[in-house]
């Protein structure tokens, strides 16, 4: 029974751990780094030792801070709780926090005051910790607030570059004001049910729409969105992750616009209980679907590795979004799958941007060139990360890709509704999309010919290449050995959500729920079936003819573009048959789909225009976004 | 009276959203981002106030039903965002300082480094 005080201990445990390098850490960067890590190692142990009671035994631990247990059915304290989905999302924010540790011993040599950054990083850790265990929604809220800031201080932690004070600037410009969202969300909900506990909120909120609770949702929406950084909220996320160093751009990416997505499934799923809604269903599948994208499209554009990533990141938050918000089990597995997959692939590719920047000193694609005979290593993990994103088989970015397709599919034939088969066909480009601007990226800077100044680079050291190779060898795994991870992870965390009984019960004692006349909603385990070979093949000959479409348009532009004034036809920038006959010639990241960029020169220059870099800007279309979800639940929710 | 508090609290989130959104001066910007705390610190506070209550402190034998008195918490919350606020407004003021240091400027429309 002692099990039920672990998942406080851990989130306590990383402040102290963190307070205590803040004391005792000054200048002693090898002490810093000893109690980062011991504290880390603990706090794993205690939330791994909760898989065996919480997904194999299906026990929800609930937790009273000081013992102050529910009065007459009124939650007083402030409570924990760890159902299935939390525990989902807390093992995967404590993996990606060790490897993220273990790569910043050798990443960060070269920085001073690492005893702040180490201070930071456990606070952010204890506050990601706390976000996915708590009861209690307020408490949320203050943990959301400490994610922000910390995460804003860790962005400019090389202070001395301009550009990382700007983006932590503009990061937390705009996470304050989604704070401000949520807060304001919360305090009309106390308004209404005079609790702050979740469970005893559900039972509550379950079912009962009027103007107080349907605007306290889209604040709170609109804030959770803005924390996983979903489509007219994304605007600091590329700035933020590609001034911060590698190590907290894959945190950024990996685990805190998880606790977002986390957050929402709470807020929709279980809060609320608004996914049985079409109009909910129809505004979360719109907002993930622009999220998608608009994502890639950006991403096409970019000249800076790390920038470029952040892109792909927002891109496939839209795919968890899509699916989350389908409102069906499949689409929810599938929403899951592709959340902890996209921790996993994105991590990986943070962290070989950051070992590129450890080896050459940039991270601009523009002066990178044939660094994969200097780095296997890298280049090997790399391309395993880049098949995983753009959904390559057996890698697991194809698996969850096509139970999003799939569900996607299926919401469209039992709806009858042509706008989730656009939705389909939508997923499918962006996933072709991301291909393609990862071939460039590995062109640019793995493949073709070696710069002459990068003749000194090395392989990154084995500390750095550690955490690359688990991820890479668990992106494979969860490619080939999906079924154990629909079993173990996904079925118990869609079982939770889906069925919240359970959840509310273990807080406020037995036959709350069924009391308060929630509904009880039956559940079967999805089947997983992407490996019918029909729909493969379908698939395959689809991309087949794409690819062959493309490359035939390629071929008629080639030599075209430098012939005209009767030089000899110069094929550097052709489609698909890029190079020059010249040998000392790169092909850039920049050339490779100059064709491409130029067809569509008035929709790249239309968005990045909207991406100014000027913070009221930010903050006008995050208000924007407040706006619209606000009008649209109003419309379609209360005005049905 | 409680009408003439909310009134308050929405114009003050207002008029601090319209400064982050139109100024263009960075102090100003994190000004702004205060009073729509402060807006929203008046809000919750005026939730729990009921009129005529007597103040939340009470022995443990004193509690009985029926006793009439203001919600504490509504001011607990209140306490921890105001506290929170401070933070994230010192921390954006550092944030201005070292902006000025690289760029010479504390105008939002010239620190623009990361775009498009």
């Amino acid at each position: 029974m002692s099990h039920i005080h672990f998942p406080v201990v851990a989130v306590m445990s990383m402040f102290v751990g963190g307070f205590l390098i803040a004391i005792f850490g000054a200048k002693r960067r090898k002490l810093s780094q000893g109690i980062a890590l011991v504290t880390m190692l603990f706090a794993d142990v205690l939330v791994y030792s909760l898989f065996s009671p919480v997904i194999l035994h299906g026990e929800v631990i609930s937790y009273w801070m000081g013992g102050w247990k529910p009065v007459e059915g009124y939650a007083i304290g402030i409570g924990y709780e760890v159902d299935q989905l939390s525990l989902f999302f807390a093992m995967l924010i404590c993996f990606v926090l060790t490897m993220s540790m273990i790569y910043s011993i050798r990443y960060l040599e070269k920085d001073s005051a690492l005893d702040h950054y180490y201070t930071l990083n456990l606070m952010l850790g204890g506050a990601l910790l706390g976000i996915v265990m708590t009861g209690d929604i307020f408490n949320m809220f203050i943990m959301i607030e400490i994610m922000t800031f910390t995460a804003a201080a860790l962005t400019a932690f090389r202070n001395h570059k301009a550009i990382s004070v700007e983006a932590g600037f503009k990061y937390l410009v705009l996470g304050s004001v989604g704070s401000g969202f949520i807060l304001s969300g919360v305090a009309v909900l106390y308004g209404v049910a005079h609790t702050l506990n979740m469970a005893q909120l559900s039972t509550v909120l379950s079912q009962n729409y009027n103007p107080s609770t349907i605007f306290a949702f889209a604040l709170m929406f609109s804030g959770y969105a803005l924390k996983s950084f979903l489509m007219p909220f994304h605007t600091p996320v590329p700035d933020a992750y590609s001034a911060a160093p590698a190590s907290i751009g894959m945190l950024h990416s990996g685990s805190l616009n998880k606790c977002g997505i986390y957050a929402l499934i709470r807020l929709t799923y279980i809060l609320f209980r608004v996914m049985g809604l079409p109009a909910v269903q129809t505004m979360m599948v719109l907002i993930g679907a622009v999220t998608m994208f608009v994502g890639v499209t950006m991403a096409l554009a970019q000249h800076d590795f790390k920038r470029l990533l952040a892109f792909h990141s927002i891109s496939q938050m839209g795919y968890v979004v899509t699916a989350i918000g389908l409102g069906t089990a499949i689409g929810l597995t599938g929403g899951l799958f592709h959340a902890i997959n996209h921790s996993m692939f994105k991590g990986l590719l943070f962290l070989c941007a950051g070992a590129v920047y450890y080896a050459a000193g940039t991270t601009d694609l523009d002066r990178l060139g044939g660094l994969s005979r200097k780095m296997p290593w890298t280049t090997c993990c790399f391309i395993v990360g880049a098949f995983s994103i753009s959904g390559i088989p057996p890698f697991n970015g194809f698996a969850s890709k096509w139970m999003i397709y799939q569900a996607t599919y299926q919401k469209a034939v039992t709806t009858g509704n042509i706008g989730y088969a656009l939705v389909t066909v939508i997923a499918v480009v962006v996933s072709v999309m991301t291909l393609a601007s990862f071939i460039k990226v590995t062109q640019a800077v793995f493949f073709g010919q070696e710069r002459p100044q990068l003749s000194a680079v090395r392989e990154v050291p084995a500390l750095m290449r550690v955490p690359m190779v688990i991820m890479s060898l668990i992106c494979v795994l969860f490619g080939t050995c999906y079924n154990l991870v629909n079993d173990f992870l996904l079925y118990p965390a869609v079982y939770a959500t889906l069925n919240t009984h359970g959840y509310v019960d273990a807080m406020m004692g037995k036959n709350y729920a069924a009391a308060s006349g929630m509904p009880f909603v039956k559940y079967e385990p999805v089947q997983f079936s992407f490996w019918n070979p029909v729909t493969w093949l379908v698939l395959f000959v689809i991309v087949l003819l794409a690819v062959f479409v493309v490359m035939m348009t390629g071929e008629s532009d080639r030599g075209r573009v430098l012939a005209n004034k009767g030089e000899e036809a110069d094929g550097k920038f052709a489609t698909f048959f890029s190079g020059e006959k010249s040998l000392p010639s790169h092909v850039g990241g920049s050339d490779l789909f100059w064709g491409f960029k130029k067809d569509f020169k008035k929709y790249f220059k239309v968005v990045q225009g909207i991406h100014s870099g000027i913070v009221n800007d930010y903050v006008l279309y995050a208000v924007c976004g407040l706006a619209f979800i606000t009008v649209f639940m109003f419309v379609f929710v209360l005005g049905r | 009276m409680m009408l003439a508090n909310y009134l308050t609290a929405i114009i003050l989130i207002v008029l601090g959203l319209f400064c982050v959104i139109t100024k263009k001066d960075l102090i100003k910007i994190v000004l702004g981002l205060g009073i729509t705390d402060y807006g929203i610190n008046l809000f919750i506070v005026s939730l729990g106030f009921n009129e005529g209550g007597t103040s939340p402190q009470f022995a443990m034998s004193e509690i009985m039903h029926g006793a009439y008195f203001v919600d504490p918490v509504p001011q607990a919350l209140t306490l921890t965002s105001i506290v929170i606020g401070a933070c994230v407004d010192a921390m954006a003021l550092a944030f201005v300082v070292m902006l000025y240091r690289h760029y010479g400027t504390t105008d939002s429309t010239k620190i623009r480094r990361l775009h498009g």
